[in-house]
């Protein structure tokens, strides 16, 4: 999938490559309309979430609306309707718009990264789609992301805590959550963008470096250049990354709104 | 057989000892395809959350004199998705030779489902990597740790290493739904050929697995029985492993009793040690 988002990034639509991708995601999409990791896994997950970033020609290729609907169907487990019932029936009281982030696989609890790939799918399918569902669901997934920020300002998986000890945030994580944030008042990321540039400036991975990036990016933030020994690829993520971020530089960003 | 030998450091002399353990035990991995599973969890290049490169490469060294046809190094991390550069940060680049040839992302393998035989988690099938389940050896080599969750994580809990990220995420969250100790449980009785080595030379005390504490200990721990590993592991932690509910799960009293497992090299009382434990943890201490 990262592939194919650098691929429209670099503005290769109709490419061969890209029909071959397509063609292939396509053929594995669900009756449910969601996607699963590989074609022998029977459940749909977060990966949904990455299909719907595609800019429109190419989700026009599958059915997106199924897709865009699977995505808007789940919720972690914690935010489930049984666990609802559950603290409403001890509290007494209904919290509607309480935050609400996305699971890794589905009937799990909500973790930061998919919910942060679920905020940026919607965020660009609420330009093609004004359901008032689809805003809400972003603005209760970036509470989810606010409400899992560790105390050094960053994002980790989701833990903040454990046992009543704060955990430390990661800088793939931090990158990739502001990034889902990139419409919050200045004054609410203040800290996270600080720890983001931190982390720039150490980080010996390409991937976190740009997921640092492009987060910063998002948030009009000048930036350090990252360290030059964090610029070896091992993976083809790494590399489709660091093609989707060249691009964002140019203004040109695959993650953000048409 | 447990086997207990003492080390006080990461040095050459490892080598050594790792050889005679696969011997000591019988091991026949001539012609076999052999899997070592460190426990990678954090960019740290202390190697006091990881499991210590050198003792990966001992035993990387071990299984190939003895003839194994193939010795591969798996992992996939549970929270960090960036596995090399993880592994890079905990020296495995630096230590082993061609380490990314060697080297397998469990997270990212080629997967098979797998039906549990008599779950006692809330699983019942389980996606699982082609590398693991396509050896022929298994080789467990975790770090000896407190654990914030199940008390202590030596070599069953390290088996969480080998359910893909790609498939579950990062954590793989449907194990703590589908119950800790007993997923535990049943991804050890999925691999009924495995081995397991726990480095114990410096381990990690407190609030394990990533914030605690180091805490020398100058020991490696051996053998085929995986429950019966853990238990001695336990015991020279100075835990009661009555009272990790894996290890009851998956073994009972009776087989983990002292009386019940042969015990080569060192006894445990004389490299015995407790572990410091968190205040909700302190009711597992051994008395």
């Amino acid at each position: 999938m990262f592939a194919l988002l650098a691929l429209a990034s670099e503005g290769e639509v109709y490419s061969q490559a890209v029909g071959r991708g397509l063609n292939w995601l396509r053929a594995n999409q669900r009756r449910d309309g969601g996607f699963a990791p590989r074609p022998l896994v029977e459940d749909c997950t977060w990966v949904t979430a990455l299909v719907l970033l595609l800019p429109a020609p190419m989700l026009a290729r599958f059915h997106a609306r199924g897709a865009l609907d699977w995505l808007l169907s789940k919720t972690g487990r914690e935010s489930s309707w049984v666990q609802r019932l559950r603290v409403a029936m001890i509290s007494g009281r209904v919290d509607r718009g309480a935050p609400e982030g996305w699971p890794w696989f589905p009937d799990t609890a909500a973790w930061v990264s998919p919910t942060s790939f679920a905020i940026l799918a919607l965020r660009k399918a609420s330009q093609r789609d004004p359901r008032d569902e689809i805003r809400d669901r972003i603005q209760r997934g970036q509470e989810y992301l606010m409400s899992s920020v560790c105390e050094d300002g960053g994002w980790n998986h989701g833990s903040t805590k454990a046992l009543g000890y704060e955990a430390p945030s990661y800088p793939e994580t931090t990158g990739l959550a502001l990034l889902a944030l990139d419409d919050l008042p200045p004054s609410r990321v203040a800290r996270s963008v600080e720890r983001a540039k931190q982390y720039l400036q150490a980080t010996r991975s390409l991937e976190a470096a740009s997921w640092l990036h492009l987060g910063l990016l998002a948030h009009r933030q000048a930036f350090p250049p990252a360290p030059t020994y964090a610029t070896r690829s091992r993976s083809t993520q790494e590399v489709a990354l660091a093609a989707i971020l060249r691009r964002a530089l140019d203004g040109d960003d695959v993650f953000g709104a048409p | 057989m447990v086997s207990v030998r003492r080390h006080t450091a990461y040095d050459q002399s490892v080598y050594d000892s790792v050889r005679r353990l696969p011997i000591e035990h019988k091991l026949q991995v001539r012609g076999k395809r052999v899997v070592l599973k460190p426990n990678l969890v954090e960019f740290d290049s202390a190697t006091t959350i990881n499991t210590h490169p050198l003792l990966v490469h001992a035993a990387l060294e071990a299984f190939r004199s003895l003839g194994a046809a193939e010795v591969r190094i798996a992992e996939g991390p549970g929270h960090r998705r960036i596995t090399l550069d993880l592994a890079d940060a905990a020296g495995y680049f630096q230590t082993i030779p061609s380490f990314e040839g060697l080297f397998t992302d469990l997270n990212l393998d080629d997967i098979s489902a797998v039906l549990l035989k008599r779950p006692v988690s809330k699983l019942r099938t389980v996606y699982l990597p082609h590398t693991a389940l396509r050896c022929d050896l298994l080789v467990s080599m975790p770090k000896m740790k407190t654990h914030h969750w199940v008390g202590a994580t030596p070599g069953m809990k390290n088996l969480f290493g080998l359910v893909p990220g790609g498939v579950y995420g990062w954590p793989k969250n449907v194990l703590h739904w589908a119950g800790i100790d007993e997923s535990i449980t049943d991804l050890h009785a999925a691999f009924p050929n495995t081995f397991a080595i726990v480095g114990g030379i410096e381990g990690m005390e407190g609030n394990g697995p990533i914030q605690g504490t180091p805490k020398h200990c100058d020991v490696l721990v051996a053998g085929d029985n995986l429950p019966a590993v853990d238990a001695t592991c336990c015991r020279i932690m100075g835990i009661d492993l009555l009272k990790i509910r894996y290890l009851r799960i998956s073994a009972g009293s009776e087989a983990l009793a002292e009386s019940s497992i042969l015990q080569a090299g060192k006894s445990v009382s004389s490299v015995q040690t407790n572990f410091q434990l968190l205040p909700n943890f302190q009711s597992i201490r051994l008395v």
